[in-house]
């Protein structure tokens, strides 16, 4: 019988040897430490301490090869690189693991230098920025799976919305006049554009159907015929309410690697220039 | 129908599939942001390494001492290796210099502090260590540079027992602190290198009676004075502490025989007024009727601690028997010390020879030949540098040259002779007198160490512990007090078992486990730097006053 993974690790870690390697580094770095405690003094400048940095700044440099290994995936598969899925648990993991190398460089405590604080600062940015990011990727895929009807991509939204007004729009024109009042009143203004709203974070349905009972009110003084032109109207606009949840949350999905991505390069750099200035001094 | 209408659509509002792939969207943006801020700060700092002195590129501001050399990097740093040398500390801690002499801040001067082996004052320069590995700059500019961690003194090969800092969890099985050793007078039952009769107990005893005290610690303060700083004691000085009840108007020799030829006798005192030896000018000054004749013998009263006369017959028939002492010579009592590891006795040592020169080239003054008083300028310049040395320089106990292991008593002398000479050194220093204190060697007094300092290597500060313990909270060696219904008393003397402690070679002081008591994690602090010193005393002068001379 399988053994049944913890509801932790289940909801989680997507990849629970790789969480293991993680607690291990984890708990090495700590009896390091301890060890450094008892034996030394806790300097960035002396040996223990550099090593840390050192491991620190190896570990960076590898952690970045991800971003790399993204935009050139052509090239990765030509040299058997492997799937990016272990590469990606060992950009979280071993990014976690550089901040705490960062940290231990520093003894825990702020440093006093401009370019060293902010080293320190850029550091816990960025390892917070990617964690944040790793939360939102398990998060919202399951909560877009779980309570909406349509999947759409992220880059064709635009199209659909314009599909959605334009067919909303030929439909309202053949239609009678209450019914084109209606749309004129209530829906010509909410099929212009994606409309991104915070209610989505909490409640994926966004109160979906408490729009649709307005459509409810109008549908008992309509003909049969009126009825049906309605019903497509309704179709119509409740497709493009999910679109705007979609919209919304793929938006985030994509949108924090602006957090992440740029502040991680300006890291790279200043990294760097951290290393020619203590090899220089 | 229905499935023809829904071919190429997706649901309920039948929205078209794409006809074609979907790329996802390029982030060139997401990396042009993040890559022209690293290249606008990498030339931000660049330009500040060239031009602004780095004060961005700096690991942090310089401590308060040296903040006004922040944009002066090559105040500190070599500009063409950028490391940081000493020898740029020595522009203004001139004592790191190795150049001229032994100076406080070196290593070799640690080495020799307090260990007083000056064969260790050689050791190589490579043993040196840079001033920064100790004292880091850079750390903000409220750091303390000078608190320096105990695993600079026990982290490396130097002091590797380790230091208090874990003293709790560091107690072997017997208590004792395996990381900080124990004072070495308990370790090695070393005594107190006492050279006087003394009894604590008596003593204590016969002041609080004489000044009518309740409280003995107030005893104890009779002679144990501390000096203005409260750290340590005033050494104990004889008129001030032992001439109310000791030597009074009554004291006098006994019947001492008038030397003839090479016999073993006293010189009178016109003997010596004739002599004119150097160092006997106050034969002029003394009344003669102090020394009256009995019968064929002389008698001499009253009598004075270090008495003239006294000393004066006892260094002429010293030099009858041991007459080969060198510069011990000069010396008022013996030249040999109980401890080669004493520094303040080596230095009062030598600071008596220089004194008894002194004193000879003053007795000169008075001639007025052309040749005495070239010399005596040649003198004075001579003893002015010896005193400056002697404050500058640790003196110690290996140095000098005033000491012999044991004097040889003159080849020429044969065994009654001998005993003569020492019979007469007894009846001199009677045991009603000098010897009811005093110890006698090689036909000396033995030299009292006056100090009272007894950590060699630790500094102990008596003001910051007395508001915490009574003195004979920790001073417990000695039985001092004894409870009586419920009233502390001092202890008698005369009881067989207090006469068995209370004897000067007794070390009245307690072990490292009363200090870690408190200077433990938990409570005061217990760094190295609380008790120790790394550098000698600071406070001596450079040795740039050397071309003042």
């Amino acid at each position: 019988m399988a053994k049944k993974k913890p509801s932790f690790l289940k909801n989680w870690v997507e990849s629970p040897s790789w969480f293991r390697a993680f607690l291990i580094g984890v708990a090495l770095c700590a009896a390091a430490f301890l060890a450094n405690i008892a034996l030394s003094e806790v300097r960035p400048y002396n040996a223990w301490g550099l090593t840390y940095g050192t491991l620190a700044a190896v570990l960076m440099a590898i952690v970045a090869l991800y971003g790399l290994r993204r935009r050139t995936t052509n090239v990765a598969l030509k040299l058997r690189l492997g799937r990016a899925q272990p590469w990606l648990q060992f950009h979280l993991y071993a990014g976690a693991l550089c901040l705490l190398l960062t940290l231990m460089h520093s003894g825990f405590h702020v440093p006093k230098g401009i370019l060293t604080w902010w080293l320190w600062v850029l550091s816990i940015w960025v390892t917070a920025s990617g964690l944040f990011g790793a939360l939102l990727q398990r998060w919202i895929p399951t909560i877009l799976a779980s309570g909406l009807g349509n999947e759409v991509l992220y880059e064709r939204i635009p199209d659909l919305i314009t599909e959605i007004k334009d067919k909303a729009k030929t439909l309202a024109e053949t239609c009678a006049d209450p019914v084109w009042d209606f749309y004129k009143k209530n829906l010509a203004r909410a099929l212009e554009a994606p409309q991104p709203r915070l209610i989505y974070y909490v409640d994926v349905t966004g109160g979906i159907q408490g729009r649709m009972k307005q459509f409810d009110y109008l549908r008992r003084l309509l003909s049969p015929e009126e009825r049906d032109k309605l019903n497509k109207l309704e179709a119509l606009y409740k497709t493009k309410l999910e679109i705007d949840a979609h919209f919304t949350l793929q938006r985030t999905l994509r949108g924090w690697l602006y957090l992440h991505v740029p502040v991680s390069l300006v890291l790279l750099v200043l990294v760097a220039f951290h290393i020619f200035t203590i090899l220089y001094y | 129908m229905a499935k023809r209408e829904k071919k190429g659509t997706f649901g309920a509002a039948l929205l078209s599939v794409s006809k074609k792939y979907i790329f996802p969207d390029r982030r060139r943006a997401m990396m042009a942001i993040g890559g022209l801020a690293g290249l606008a700060l990498l030339f931000f700092f660049v330009a500040d390494v060239l031009f602004i002195k780095s004060s961005l590129t700096s690991s942090g501001p310089l401590s308060s001492y040296h903040a006004t050399f922040e944009k002066q990097c090559e105040k500190c740093h070599d500009m063409q290796t950028h490391e940081v040398s000493s020898d740029n500390c020595k522009a203004c801690h001139e004592k790191v210099s190795r150049d001229f002499a032994l100076e406080v801040y070196t290593m070799p001067a640690h080495y020799v502090y307090r260990s007083d082996s000056t064969s260790r004052r050689n050791r190589a320069s490579e043993a040196e260590h840079p001033c920064h590995t100790c004292h880091p700059e850079h750390l903000g500019r409220e750091t303390l540079i000078t608190v320096v961690p105990d695993s600079r003194c026990t982290g490396s090969a130097c002091h590797n027992f380790g230091s208090l800092t874990q003293a709790e969890s560091a107690k072997r099985a017997d208590g004792q602190n395996k990381l900080h050793p124990q004072f070495d007078f308990i370790a090695q039952s070393i005594p107190d290198d006492s050279t006087l009769i003394f009894t604590h107990v008596r003593h204590v005893d016969e002041v609080m009676k004489t000044k009518k005290l309740t409280d003995i610690e107030r005893a104890c303060l009779y002679c144990h004075n501390p000096q203005p700083d409260g750290k340590h004691f005033d050494a104990v000085e004889y008129d001030k502490h032992c001439d109310l009840c000791h030597l009074n108007a009554d004291a006098k020799t006994e019947r001492l025989p008038i030397r003839s030829g090479d016999a073993a006798g006293v010189v009178t005192l016109e003997t010596i007024r004739a002599s004119r030896e150097p160092g006997t000018s106050w034969a002029f000054y003394l009344n003669p009727n102090e020394i009256r004749p009995s019968g064929d013998k002389l008698v001499k009263q009253p009598l004075y601690h270090e008495d003239p006369w006294i000393m004066e017959n006892l260094k002429r028939t010293r030099r009858l028997l041991y007459p080969d002492r060198g510069l011990a010579d000069l010396l008022k009592t013996s030249a040999t010390l109980s401890s080669l590891k004493d520094r303040a006795s080596a230095k009062a040592v030598y600071q008596e020879g220089v004194q008894v020169l002194q004193d000879y080239a003053t007795g000169l003054r008075g001639q007025p030949q052309e040749n005495v008083q070239g010399d005596l300028a040649k003198i004075d310049t001579l003893l002015s540098r010896m005193r400056r040395r002697l404050r500058d320089q640790p003196a110690t106990a290996a140095d000098l040259r005033l000491f012999f292991e044991k004097p040889e008593v003159n080849p020429q002398l044969d065994a009654i002779q001998i005993r003569d000479y020492n019979d007469f050194i007894n009846s001199l220093l009677s045991k009603e007198t000098c010897q009811k204190c005093h110890l006698l060697a090689e036909a000396s007094i033995a030299r009292v160490r006056k100090e009272q300092n007894t950590l060699m290597r630790a500094e102990f500060d008596h003001r910051a512990h007395v508001l915490h313990k009574r003195c004979l909270e920790c001073h417990t060696e000695i039985p001092i007090t004894v409870v009586v219904n419920d009233t502390v008393r001092v202890n008698d003397f005369k009881k067989p078992e207090v006469e068995k402690k209370d004897r000067s070679v007794m070390q009245n002081l307690p072990s490292i486990d009363n200090c870690t008591e408190c200077h433990n994690p938990s409570q005061s602090s217990n760094k190295c730097v609380t008790c120790h010193y790394f550098h000698p005393n600071k406070t001596n002068r450079s040795n740039l006053l050397l071309y003042l001379d």
